[in-house]
Order: C-alpha cells, then sequence, then structure tokens
C-alpha cells in the first residue's frame, strides 16, 4: 500500500469517525425533540389508520415510519434505530453508487440531508401533518438504493424492467421510485431504454392518478412523499431543501461513473485525499445550518414532559434558570405553582412577562399548539380541554400527546367508556401498552408506584384533588369560538364568584395579571374570606398596595400590610420617577428597573402587563 | 436439492399460513367452569334480532381481562362450527350467511368461552335471532371526527351491510386545494335509491351536487329571498322536488355541561326545490319561528316538519346563549298537491312542548303507519343532547286539536341508556329502524340497528364490523346513516368532475 494510499485511507477513516460523532452529538442534543415527535405524531392500531395511509401514494412508507417514530418514545432507542438506517444507506449506497476507497464518503451527502431533515423543523414539530415524517424518508430512501443496487448487478438490457418495477412501485416508493429511475438513466448512456424510462417517469402519477387514485387531489400523487410543509395558514419550502438536496446529490453521485462531473475530481489524486474531508465539512456545515436550535424551544419539550406527568417540581426548576421564559413556560410555571403552593408568593419573583418563542418563519404556534389543553386540563376547564384536543388531533393526529390529554379528561368528566376507548388505543403503543412497557417515570402514572412492572399499560393518572375541585367552581356557560391565553386569563379572573379556596387564588392571580381593578377586587375580597387565617401573600400583598394606590374602590378593604412591601413600593415610586422622563421609552425603563424590581408584581404591572388593553406599550415614547 | 427442499418447505409455510388465516376453528375447551352471566362481549349482540343478509356479527371479549376467547355457533338444524382467534371471534362471511339462511325465522345459539390466568370461564349461552325480513343492502354516511369547529380529511361513504365492503362516495379533498378547506355534507336518496340523489358543498367551491336520473350537476340554492341556500333535504317520493330548510346555524360550547357542544338555529325555514324548472319557492318563513328538519310522507301528500314554540315575551329580545335551553319544537304537517304545488294549512301532530320536550328529525315509516324523531329537552340538534332518545308514534288519525296526543311506542330496547340517541330512518320495508348513538362511550356516534315489527321492537345491535376492534379503533363519527336499496354507482372522480364546469 503506497503512502498516499494510506494517508487516503486515514482520512477517509477519521472523516467518517468525526462524522458519526457530529450525528451523535446532533441527535443527542435533538433528544427532546425526538420524545416530542413521538408524542406528536399519529400511529394508531387497526385498518382505519392503515387504509388511510394507504389509500394515498408513498402509504405504506408513511405507515412503517409512523410505527418506528413510535420508538422515540425512548430518544435514544428511535435514533439509535435511526443511525441504524443512515449505516445501511451508507453501506448500500457505497454499493448501489459503486463507490471506491474515498469516494465512498460521498454517502455522507444524502446521510447529513436525512440528519437534517429530523432536526430543523423547529415549531414546525407541533403542527405538521406529514404522518411517518421522521423515518418514512429514511426507509424511502434506503429501498431505493437497494432497488439501484440490485438493478445495476442486471446487464443493461434488462434496465427497463427496472423502469417498468419502478412504475409499478411508485404507489409504495412514492417520488424514490422516480428518484431510482433517475439514478438509474443517468448511470448510463442515453439509449432507447432510457428514454422510456424518462417517458415512463414523466406520466408516472398522472397515470397512477388516474387508474388508482382518482379519488387523491393530483397534487397528493404527484411526487408522493417528497415532504411538503403546508397548513391551511403556514408554509414553508425551506423545510423541503434537504430532499430536494437529497436527490439532487443522488444524481450527482450516480453520475459520478459516466464522464462527466465528480468522476473525475475523484479519480484526481489530490481530489481522493480532500473529498472525505470537504464531504464531512459539508455534511456539518449543511445540517448546522439547517438545524433548528434555540433553548426555550428545548425548554418548553421538557416542561410540557414533565407537565404531562404532573411533574411540577421539574416544571419549576426549568422555569427557575429560564431567564426570558416563552407565555407557554410561564403558563406552565403558574399551573406548576398552583400545584406546589405558592403561587402568589413566588410566581412575579420568576417573572410572568412571556417572550415571544424564536420564529424565523412566522409560524402560526402559540401555546394553544404547544400545551394549551394541558394548561386547561389542570385549570379544570376540561370542556375546553376537550375541544382543543380534538380541534388540534383533527388537524395533527391523534398522538399520544392528545390521546394522554382526552384520557385524562373522560376521566375527570366521569366518562369511564370514553378513557377505555383512548387508554386502549393507547395500550396498542409498543411503550404505553403492557409488553414492552419500560420503568421510565415519563411514561405513566398510576404504573408508578412500584416503579417496575406495569401489567395493564399506561393508566391516565388520578384527577386531582384540585383538578377536580377547579372543574366544579364555575357555572356552565355557552362560550364563543375563541381560546387563546388571554382567554384563559379573563375567564379564570372572574372566578370570583366561587366558594372554592382553590378558585379564588386562581381568580385573584389572574385579575393581577389582567391588571383589571374591577375583577381584583372582587377576588381579593372572595380571596381573603376564603384564606382567613392565611399569611397575606407577597405578591397580593403587592397588588392591594398598587391598587389602593390607583385604583381604590369607594369602600376600601383595609388589610394589613408588612412594612417592608409597602416601603418597597414607596421607593420604587420614586425610583420611577426619576428614571421616567421624556424621550424614554417604557421599555428603556423597564430594563433599567429590571435589576431591582423584576420580582414585584409592580414590574409587571407597570412594564410587562400583556392581558389588558395598554399591553403593547413598552415601545412606545413617554410623552410627559 | 437443498433449493428444492427450502423452496418445499417455505411453500408448506405459505400453505399453512393460508389456511391458517381463511378460518380458525378452535376445539370447545374441555375444562372449563361455568358462569350463569351473559359473555361481557363487545358489541353486546345477546338476544338481539337481525336481519337473515347481515353481515357477521364478530365480537370480542375484553382484551384488559380475557385472553382467549371461543365461541360456538349452533343453528336450528343442529349445525354447529366454533371460532376464535385471541379474544375475537371473526366468523367467515360464507359460513355466517350459510348459518343465517338456515335459522331464517328461527335462532343461533352461541356458547362463549374466555381465558382468564390459564383458566377457561362457560358463560350463559345467548341467542341471536334471525328475522325474516332483510334489511337494505347498502347504508351511506358521512364519516367525520365527533369535533367542534375544525375539520381535516371528511368522506361520505357507503357501505355493504351483507358484507364489510365500504367505499367513498365522495371526499373533501379531491376537488380542494384551497386552504379554506371544504365541508361536504347532507347526502339525501330518493326513495332509498341513488339515480336521484344529493349532498352539499360548503365552503371552497361550495354548491349542492344534484344527481338526477343519473345525471350530475352542481346548484346554488341561495335565492335573494331566502336565508341560505338548502341545508336539510328530503325528497318528494315521486316529484323531482326536494324541500329544503334553510338555517342560520350557530354554535357554541358548554364551559362545564356533559353535552359539550350546543348547535342552534338562530333562524330557518323551510324552501321547496323543484329541479326541473331550477326554481326555489318559500313553503315557509316566519321569521319569529324557527322550521327545520322537513321530511315528505311516503305518498308525498304531506311534508312533516319541526317549528319552534314561540318563547316567553320576556325571553325575545335575549342573546340566544340565554335562551337556547328553552327553546322547543313541536312537529307539524301540511298537506301538499304536487301538481300546483301547492301546501295546505298547517296541523299539529306532536306538541313535545307541552310534555317540556323537543322534537327533531322526523321520519315516516313506509307504510305510512308510524312516525319515528328524536325527542330532547329543547332544541333541535340531539346528537350533543345526552337526554335525547328516539321516539315512534302510531300515525293512526289524522291529528286534531280535539283528538289526544298519541302514546309513543315503547322503544327502551332501540335508546341508549343516558346518551344521545338520534337520527332515525326506516329501512325501505319498514322493518328495521336504524338511529346513530353515542351510547358506546358517550363521544363516538355509532349505527345502531333494531327489528321493528307491528310496533314492537327487539333490541338494537351495533353494526357489525370485520374487526370488532374497529368500534374501538376508528376515531371517527358515524353521521347521517342513510338506507339504500342500491349502491351509489358514480365514483368519486366522476362527481369531481362537476366542479370543473
Amino acid at each position: 500500500m503506497t503512502l498516499k494510499n494510506k494517508v487516503s485511507k486515514a482520512l477517509l477513516s477519521l472523516s467518517l469517525l468525526a462524522f458519526i460523532l457530529f450525528v451523535v452529538y446532533i441527535l443527542y442534543i435533538n433528544r427532546e425533540v425526538f420524545y416530542t415527535a413521538h408524542d406528536r405524531s399519529e400511529f394508531l392500531f387497526g385498518a382505519p389508520f392503515f387504509h388511510t395511509l394507504l389509500s394515498k401514494p408513498f402509504g405504506l412508507m408513511r405507515y412503517v415510519g409512523a410505527w418506528l417514530t413510535q420508538l422515540f418514545c425512548h430518544p435514544a432507542l428511535g435514533s439509535g434505530v435511526l443511525v441504524i438506517f443512515w449505516a445501511l444507506i451508507f453501506f448500500v449506497g457505497v454499493k448501489a453508487f459503486r463507490l471506491k476507497g474515498s469516494a465512498s464518503a460521498l454517502m455522507l451527502l444524502p446521510i447529513a440531508c436525512l440528519l437534517t431533515s429530523v432536526v430543523d423543523l423547529g415549531y414546525w414539530v407541533y403542527i405538521s401533518t406529514i404522518r411517518g415524517y421522521w423515518f418514512s424518508q429514511s426507509v424511502g430512501y434506503l429501498v431505493m438504493l437497494l432497488l439501484l443496487w440490485m438493478a445495476r448487478q442486471t446487464p443493461r438490457k434488462w434496465h427497463l424492467v427496472w423502469y417498468l418495477l419502478a412504475f409499478c412501485i411508485y404507489p409504495v416508493l412514492g417520488w424514490f421510485a422516480l428518484l431510482f429511475v433517475l439514478c438509474l438513466v443517468v448511470t448510463e448512456k442515453l439509449t432507447w431504454r432510457e428514454l422510456i424510462g424518462i417517458v415512463l417517469l414523466v406520466f408516472t402519477a398522472n397515470i397512477w392518478h388516474t387508474q388508482l387514485y382518482s379519488n387523491q387531489n393530483f397534487s397528493d400523487v404527484v411526487l408522493a412523499g417528497l415532504p411538503r410543509f403546508a397548513t391551511t395558514i403556514d408554509s414553508t419550502e425551506r423545510l423541503s431543501i434537504p430532499f430536494w438536496v437529497l436527490g439532487a446529490v443522488s444524481l450527482l453521485v450516480s453520475c459520478r461513473l459516466t464522464d462527466w462531473g465528480i468522476g473525475r475530481l475523484v479519480d484526481w489524486s489530490f481530489g481522493r485525499l480532500v473529498l472525505p474531508i470537504v464531504c464531512t465539512v459539508a455534511g456539518v456545515v449543511f445540517t448546522c445550518s439547517f438545524m433548528f436550535r434555540d433553548q426555550n424551544y428545548i425548554d418548553e419539550m421538557r416542561m410540557v414532559r414533565y407537565a404531562e406527568d404532573d411533574n411540577w417540581k421539574e416544571v419549576l426548576r426549568i422555569a427557575e434558570v429560564n431567564k426570558k421564559p416563552t407565555h407557554t413556560m410561564v403558563f406552565l410555571k403558574n399551573v406548576a405553582l398552583m400545584n406546589e403552593g405558592g403561587l402568589l408568593d413566588r410566581s412575579f419573583k420568576s417573572g410572568n412577562i412571556g417572550f415571544p418563542i424564536t420564529n424565523p418563519e412566522s409560524l402560526h404556534v402559540t401555546l394553544l399548539e404547544i400545551a394549551s389543553p394541558l394548561v386547561y386540563y389542570n385549570y379544570g376547564m376540561i370542556n375546553e380541554a376537550i375541544r382543543l384536543s380534538f380541534e388540534l388531533a383533527t388537524h395533527y393526529g391523534f398522538s399520544p400527546f392528545y390521546l394522554k390529554v382526552l384520557s385524562r379528561c373522560a376521566l375527570a368528566k366521569g366518562e369511564e367508556k370514553l378513557e377505555e376507548r383512548y387508554t386502549t388505543i393507547l395500550h396498542h403503543h409498543p411503550f404505553y401498552g403492557n409488553c414492552l412497557r419500560l420503568p421510565l417515570s415519563r411514561l405513566g402514572h398510576s404504573c408508578q408506584h412500584d416503579g417496575s412492572h406495569c401489567p395493564i399499560g399506561w393508566q391516565p393518572a388520578p384527577v386531582t384533588a384540585k383538578v377536580n375541585e377547579l372543574q366544579h367552581s364555575f357555572p356552565d356557560e355557552l362560550s364563543g369560538v375563541e381560546n387563546s391565553d388571554s382567554y384563559i386569563v379573563n375567564n379564570i379572573s372572574f372566578w370570583y364568584e366561587s366558594d372554592s379556596k382553590a378558585a379564588s387564588e386562581q381568580a385573584l392571580f389572574y385579575s393581577m395579571i389582567s391588571c383589571d381593578s374591577h375583577r381584583f377586587w372582587p377576588s381579593l375580597r372572595k380571596y381573603l374570606t376564603l384564606h382567613e387565617g392565611d399569611i397575606f401573600p407577597v405578591h397580593a400583598q403587592e397588588a392591594y398596595i398598587l391598587f389602593m394606590d390607583k385604583a381604590p374602590e369607594e369602600k376600601r378593604v383595609m388589610i394589613p400590610v408588612e412594612e417592608t412591601v409597602y416601603n418597597r413600593y414607596i421607593k420604587l415610586l420614586d425610583v420611577m420617577a426619576k428614571k421616567v422622563k421624556p424621550g424614554k421609552t417604557f421599555g428603556q425603563v423597564a430594563e433599567e428597573m429590571r435589576g431591582e424590581w423584576g420580582d414585584t408584581y409592580w414590574f409587571y404591572y407597570f412594564f410587562g402587563r400583556q392581558y389588558s388593553n395598554t399591553s403593547d406599550r413598552n415601545a412606545n415614547e413617554i410623552q410627559s | 436439492m437443498k433449493r428444492y427442499i427450502s423452496s418445499y418447505i417455505i411453500l408448506q409455510a405459505f400453505a399453512v399460513m393460508l389456511l391458517s388465516s381463511c378460518a380458525n376453528h378452535p376445539s370447545v375447551p374441555s375444562d372449563t367452569s361455568a358462569s350463569s352471566v351473559l359473555p361481557p362481549i363487545f358489541p353486546d349482540y345477546c338476544d338481539v334480532t337481525v336481519p337473515y343478509n347481515i353481515a357477521p356479527l364478530n365480537f370480542m371479549l375484553p382484551a384488559d381481562e380475557y385472553d382467549e376467547c371461543v365461541a360456538r355457533l349452533t343453528t336450528s338444524d343442529g349445525q354447529q362450527q366454533t371460532y376464535g382467534h385471541g379474544v375475537k371471534v371473526q366468523i367467515p362471511e360464507s359460513e355466517w350467511h350459510a348459518m343465517l339462511n338456515a335459522s331464517k325465522g328461527k335462532s343461533i345459539k352461541v356458547e362463549v368461552w374466555g381465558q382468564k390466568e390459564g383458566k377457561w370461564l362457560s358463560f350463559s349461552p345467548f341467542e341471536i335471532h334471525i328475522a325474516e325480513e332483510p334489511i337494505d343492502e347498502y347504508l351511506s354516511y358521512r364519516l367525520i371526527e365527533p369535533s367542534y369547529i375544525v375539520y381535516d380529511y371528511m368522506e361520505i361513504a357507503q357501505r355493504n351491510l351483507t358484507t364489510f365492503e365500504e367505499t367513498q362516495i365522495f371526499n373533501n379533498k379531491v376537488t380542494c386545494d384551497d386552504s379554506k378547506g371544504q365541508c361536504i355534507n347532507c347526502h339525501s336518496y330518493q326513495n332509498y335509491k341513488t339515480d336521484n340523489m344529493l349532498f352539499h358543498v360548503r365552503v371552497t367551491r361550495g354548491g349542492t351536487v344534484i344527481v338526477n336520473d343519473g345525471k350530475i350537476s352542481k346548484v346554488d340554492l341561495k335565492r335573494d329571498y331566502t336565508i341560505s341556500a338548502g341545508v336539510y333535504p328530503s325528497w318528494h317520493p315521486s316529484a323531482k322536488l326536494i324541500a329544503f330548510s334553510t338555517n342560520q346555524t350557530h354554535q357554541s360550547f358548554h364551559t362545564a355541561h356533559p353535552n359539550k357542544t350546543e348547535v342552534y338555529d338562530l333562524a330557518s325555514d323551510l324552501i321547496l326545490y323543484d329541479i326541473a324548472t331550477d326554481s326555489v319557492s318559500v313553503i315557509s318563513n316566519d321569521s319569529t319561528l324557527l322550521e327545520v328538519f322537513p321530511t315528505w310522507s311516503p305518498d308525498g301528500k304531506y311534508l312533516y316538519y319541526c317549528k319552534s314554540v314561540p318563547l316567553p315575551e320576556e325571553m325575545r329580545d335575549k342573546d340566544i346563549r340565554a335562551t337556547y335551553s328553552k327553546i322547543q319544537y313541536n312537529l307539524y304537517r301540511r298537506s301538499f298537491d304536487v301538481a300546483t304545488h301547492v301546501f295546505g294549512e298547517e296541523e299539529l301532530v306532536y306538541d313535545a312542548a307541552s310534555v317540556d320536550k323537543s322534537v327533531s328529525l322526523p321520519r315516516i315509516s313506509p307504510d305510512g303507519r308510524y312516525l319515528l324523531f328524536a325527542l330532547g329537552q329543547y332544541g333541535c340538534f340531539h346528537i350533543w343532547h345526552h337526554d335525547a332518545d328516539i321516539v315512534c308514534i302510531p300515525l293512526v288519525a289524522p291529528p286534531s286539536p280535539d283528538t289526544p296526543q298519541p302514546s309513543p311506542l315503547d322503544l327502551t330496547m332501540l335508546n341508549g341508556k343516558d346518551a344521545p340517541d338520534s337520527y332515525p330512518s326506516w329501512s325501505s320495508n319498514g322493518h328495521w329502524i336504524m338511529c346513530a348513538s353515542r351510547r358506546d362511550d358517550g363521544n363516538y356516534s355509532r349505527v345502531y340497528f333494531a327489528y321493528f315489527s307491528n310496533g314492537k321492537v327487539k333490541k338494537a345491535f351495533l353494526m357489525p364490523q370485520e374487526d370488532p376492534e374497529m368500534h374501538i379503533s376508528l376515531l371517527k363519527s358515524y353521521n347521517r346513516p342513510e338506507f339504500m336499496v342500491e349502491p351509489v354507482r358514480i365514483s368519486v372522480n366522476e362527481f369531481s368532475k362537476v366542479f370543473d364546469k
């Protein structure tokens, strides 16, 4: 072996190793995304789901992909399977494209595309309607490579048969069948066989549409399986790029064996040396430039996961270290405080100002899509939780997340048969049933008591006393179609009529959040009546002092407050009077005051209010 | 040689698999302990009466309680066969139909054994009674999530009741590229036949798709003088006329009530559409009252419909959210002259409000002797009302204020307990009543049938499925089930072409 060959081999090995480490790292840092992927991906047992998917081209791949997505329940397991698919893609691709030596590094590029496609979704993870997305492309591409490998083992005169086969299996492989034909065509010089292949390729979708899929929209048949990211209000082309690149790379690599393009580069000795490095770097750069990375995005997922398990301590732990929480995180934190205690003593200390999500594509994703069924459930607003779960699941699929919430709601409403239906469906999930159940705390509740064995599979956690109390603390009325975070705030802030202690605490808290004195005073009165003898919480004292100052009632309620709290308020007014000057914005003043006063209700009232008529005044200039 | 051996083994294995997949006839468990209760099978087919042409009544024992199930069916002439695979009993269609034919007018005895923790339990046997009257061969329904506002994929499908074959009549995606989506609804047929039928398409490329003697067209039924396009239809039995209600329908959501959803009309009238002349005439448009759910008598001489009772004076100007629970409908009818298209005076048929109830969805039996309707406390959209039941009254005498209100027949065998039962209808021979019911879990509506003869009703049974677990795994509701004596032969593709015009 010459030195050049040795160096070339070493560089290839090092590049592969570096790429593997990179893949493992990327998968590791996205483990929470993968857990969420399983939680928000629909896979239902039985004929209806199977037939629904199979009624469209590429349906089988989607079905297989949807089943495999369940493995992300344990992100390491799902990622491991994904890595196995990519390893197979590498080895089969090397054979299919007949890549030798350093040229095999070219197969890193398709893998980088597939890796990118599972880490670039961002908030689409909550609203994507593509069933089996996370695995179907890798499985489809692997099958395509296997076909290509086999096709190239056969004499050229047989290629026509392969073109016909590709046409026949379009319902299974979708756009990968077309890619297969193209890859096979470009490996050879054009003859009448290739021309027939191309003609067949052009008319494949049309023929299948008329013959088998006439009850489908043509747009669902053409390039079937190529992921298209579009909902009724959002769409993006960006997320389809990795798949176009995957196709283009596959074609280019196929061309290598002809006289055009890359073949010459690979045959060039220097090219042979640098190719593995170039491919690795290109793969890494491509993935990194498309990958969605945002701490709040991950933290939200973690909080939702813990909230699903009623693990409120963990929810609070995440909230405490996050200084710029999203609206979803703020709501989940307050639900956690309701359950752990200390809502009116601790909530404003960690801030109640929600920041917008990192949303480069301006997706319509809010608390609604991320966690609202959970929030509604925990506030005892079961009908709303059911409705939202249905509305969202109808769009995005009856994934474990929605089935779990619906199951808990059915239990809370006393609808045993309905709860049975949802849990039965969940039990067919490999990790929610009783066969592959692992002793992981995240999976369920009733089975955790002994921490090890669960003979009956996932069961909804018993309805907590708080949820039970809250769901019976407000009268029934007909509500409209509105559903947003302000709906929660407005609704709960009117619960002051209730004689429930839990409801009165929430009413007082959300009347403070709404910064509305007309709701604050009756809420406070009810709270004090029901919490007689309890310590007057700090934030309630702050609100009391503020509203006594800014919006007192004619008949004042006189309550003793701590002197330190009162003195702090006087100081705040003094400092604010000095800082608020014409020409400055409220936002600038807020930033100057955040350090000292950011832990108070007053700071929220003056600078952070989000659910009142003057909520967007931070950008406004102070006039006088 | 080796190759031949392995090929032989594979062939043998394949043959065994093929045979085992055809039918499973397990042996009856020998060591059993007897139980005096009926088996807890789902669906509950114990002692039901079924038509002789119905698809196999496949059932299962609860999978979380039992490991295996064996059932032995014995016909009246002594033929026996056993079935069971896991906890499911799925009977091959040919064997089932042979048993039904042998038992017409008689019963099939069913013995069930369930295995729990390695021990077999023998339940009390039950019978399936086979009626001599067949059920209409086809049924169509809309499959839709029992959702609120949002909808995604929606289809109107038809099911062959003698088999498990289900095909699509139309779906809401085939012609719709618009982000607003498309809603399809209210499929309806003339005299149970499909060469004259219709369904509505709303939102994108909306209109009413009408099939007139097999010819498809799309029409817009909205006129300047109507409050909406046609909504709830009823085909005249002999003329090319369709009575519709026109509705301003709204939907609100209960914040705590188990009913969850409330659907109500802010306004509704009745119109008559003449297909031949594409003309719409008003039947009834009292702006202070709500008229809805027209249905023709089988002879076409009367149009029955529901009409709201005036609200008390003090409630009339109040918001619908305050008054919705006070709106009650009575059942009326008007005579109709098919030659002149003139309607007679209104006659009260059933005064539901006098018993503090509200009537909706009337249907008259093919022989004209009985009237079915859904009855609830208030409103007209009873499929969300847990107190709603199906009621049947005899239509013997012409209604008049002097004659006493007819007494309802005993339909306890048809109605579910504390669950919404709605959308009743008659089979074409008048011996089968069908309704949509949420009795299984309060949420997903399923189709139930009950045998009807001389005013007596037998225990209702759930529409059978090939896999009994599909009743659980199908997360869609059966909406607006309608009997048909023949399938819709127009393909989805053919229907979709009407949208290109």
